[in-house]
């Protein structure tokens, strides 16, 4: 059915470190080696080795400049993918109840036997989670790896996401968001761990983590006497810096 | 939004379609409406043809057609799903209507109501479907499902007046139909226009939540070529384009028509000249209502923008 849930015995859901990501795309890269062969699968591409290659991918990495006026500039590296959201508007919108979310854990999925292509969930979602797959001619997402976090052939410490188990950086966590005595709850509790576009009432169940304040005493005042100096040897100039660093 | 072909087609010629019937049952309150009967097969043939037309083009973007009655199930909570199950009950009474109304059975009349109720629920369906989605501001809008209403009465009206010129007689109150409602469908255009030029619903800074007063701009994007999200949901047009898209609108569907109408006695014309102005005046309103519908799409933003270097939607 395409109604939600009245409850939900879990959350579960990503927590995206954006203080730690750095930015290197194999999160999605391993998304798609997983997905392309398990519920989803295959996950098309178009014109693969062309020109101009398409395809399904159910995590993206987009990169972000902030400015402040206080911190300077800062690249901030953003992954993105479904937030399988408890408000979850993708799933009440399906005309035909292939979209669904699974009251024993939150997640939203899609059933490719019942989907008719309308592609109107992709547009009901602000975060663009959903992706078309033109050659199946269904609707695609990220199922939170729930042919893996299951999976009993696989050992113990493999059973979480795919883009969890390969970030190198440890940005990304797995868990139940909705169990308070979790780690990955208190992890959100601790770092003010926020949802995206919360103006558009969805509820996330992933939440990221904002990039930590810079220690800004280095950059302003001390470099400063670097460009005083108007003859700088290479020593002279290591030396400030580890000064300046200290 | 991507402007599918299939759905401007499904609205415009759908929409049409109902809005013959709307206009007839809008007449009958007020006048005979039991008119001779090769003019009432034509009515009936081509709102047929519009209403079916329109509704078959609508299967043609779906990735599975053949899966589409899948589609009556979610009534509960789906718009479409509304929509779909309130087109296909439509065409019971209208079908009753069509064969009461040529045999000039009286009873024509319960049926013609009760079709053109179901079509007003049909297109309360169609346009609340965009009007519910938060993630478009354009299309979030109170005025989106009176402007479907509005577009399907004023092109049913001027389509049943054009056909009163093809066989020149007269059917009372249908000239101050079709003007007040192209008058009224221009009105809302224009407040509507002035409305989405001023909403904001998201930012890249709530989407981002990097947020407070920081400025965020995109510097990467994740891949260098087009995906699914950037072709369905990311497309624009030039200001200068989109400007010139509207004024034609305005012209080929409201102003031209108006003109033509009140005009009509003054311009001295034999009777072929007039039915082939009159032909062309319909055929200019339907082109000029298929670039208002792709207007609807093409200038609507979509939240995902935000991610892909829009800084407000």
């Amino acid at each position: 059915m395409t109604t939600l849930p009245t409850k939900q015995n879990k959350k579960l859901g990503l927590v995206i470190d954006l203080d730690i990501c750095v930015g290197c795309h194999a999160c999605a890269v391993n998304c798609k080696e997983w997905n392309t062969s398990g519920h989803s699968s295959p996950l098309h591409d178009i014109d693969p080795y062309g020109d101009d290659p398409t395809g399904v991918w159910f995590n993206r990495i987009h990169t972000f400049e902030v400015e402040s006026e206080i911190n300077g500039s800062k690249t901030v590296h953003f992954p993105k993918s479904c937030l399988h959201c408890s408000d979850a508007p993708c799933v009440t919108v399906c005309p035909t109840g292939a979209s669904y979310k699974r009251e024993e854990d939150g997640i939203v999925l899609v059933n490719p036997d019942t989907c008719i292509g309308c592609k109107l969930c992709s547009w009901s979602c602000p975060y663009g989670a959903r992706e078309y797959d033109e050659e199946a001619g269904i609707m695609k997402k990220c199922t939170l790896c729930v042919d893996k976090i299951y999976n009993e052939n696989i050992p113990e410490a493999d059973r979480v996401p795919a883009c969890v188990s390969t970030c190198p950086a440890g940005a990304r966590s797995f868990g139940d968001l909705g169990d308070e005595n979790s780690e990955i709850f208190k992890l959100v509790e601790e770092r003010n761990g926020y949802d995206l576009m919360p103006e558009q009432d969805c509820a996330p169940t992933n939440k990221y983590l904002p990039p930590r304040e810079k220690n800004n005493q280095f950059s302003s005042n001390k470099l400063q006497s670097i460009t005083e100096d108007k003859e700088i040897t290479f020593d002279s100039w290591k030396e400030i810096i580890e000064n300046a660093s200290k | 939004m991507h402007p599918s072909k299939s759905i401007i087609f499904f609205t415009v010629f759908s929409g049409t379609g109902y809005g013959i019937l709307l206009c007839l049952s809008f007449l009958a309150f007020l006048t005979n409406i039991n008119f001779d009967s090769n003019f009432k097969l034509n009515l009936i043939i081509l709102s047929f043809v519009f209403i079916s037309s329109g509704l078959l083009s609508s299967t043609l973007h779906l990735g599975h057609p053949e899966r589409a009655w899948r589609s009556f199930s979610q009534w509960k909570s789906s718009w479409l799903s509304r929509e779909g199950l309130a087109a296909v009950i439509t065409f019971l009474p209208l079908m009753i209507f069509y064969l009461l109304w040529y045999l000039d059975n009286f009873f024509y009349i319960y049926f013609l109501h009760l079709t053109s109720i179901l079509c007003l629920i049909t297109i309360y369906c169609t346009g609340q479907m965009y009007a519910t989605l938060k993630t478009i501001p354009a299309w979030n809008n109170k005025l989106v499902t009176p402007i479907y209403t509005i577009n399907a009465i004023c092109m049913g009206a001027l389509t049943v007046y054009c056909f009163t010129r093809f066989y020149e007689f007269e059917i009372n109150y249908l000239y101050h139909l079709t003007i007040v409602s192209l008058s009224l469908c221009l009105f809302m255009k224009l407040v509507y226009w002035y409305i989405i030029s001023k909403k904001i619903i998201s930012t890249a800074n709530s989407a981002t939540g990097l947020g407070g007063s920081n400025n965020i701009s995109l510097f990467e994007g994740p891949h260098t070529g087009k995906n699914f999200l950037t072709t369905e949901m990311i497309n624009k047009i030039k200001k200068e384009k989109a400007n010139f898209l509207r004024l034609c609108f305005s012209v080929l569907t409201c102003i031209l028509p108006i003109y033509m109408i009140i005009q009509e006695p003054s311009l001295i014309i034999d009777s072929f000249i007039l039915k082939l102005t009159f032909f062309l005046v319909l055929i200019f309103a339907l082109i000029g209502m298929l670039v208002e519908r792709y207007l609807f799409f093409i200038q609507a933003k979509h939240t995902v923008s935000l991610y892909y270097g829009e800084n407000k939607v």
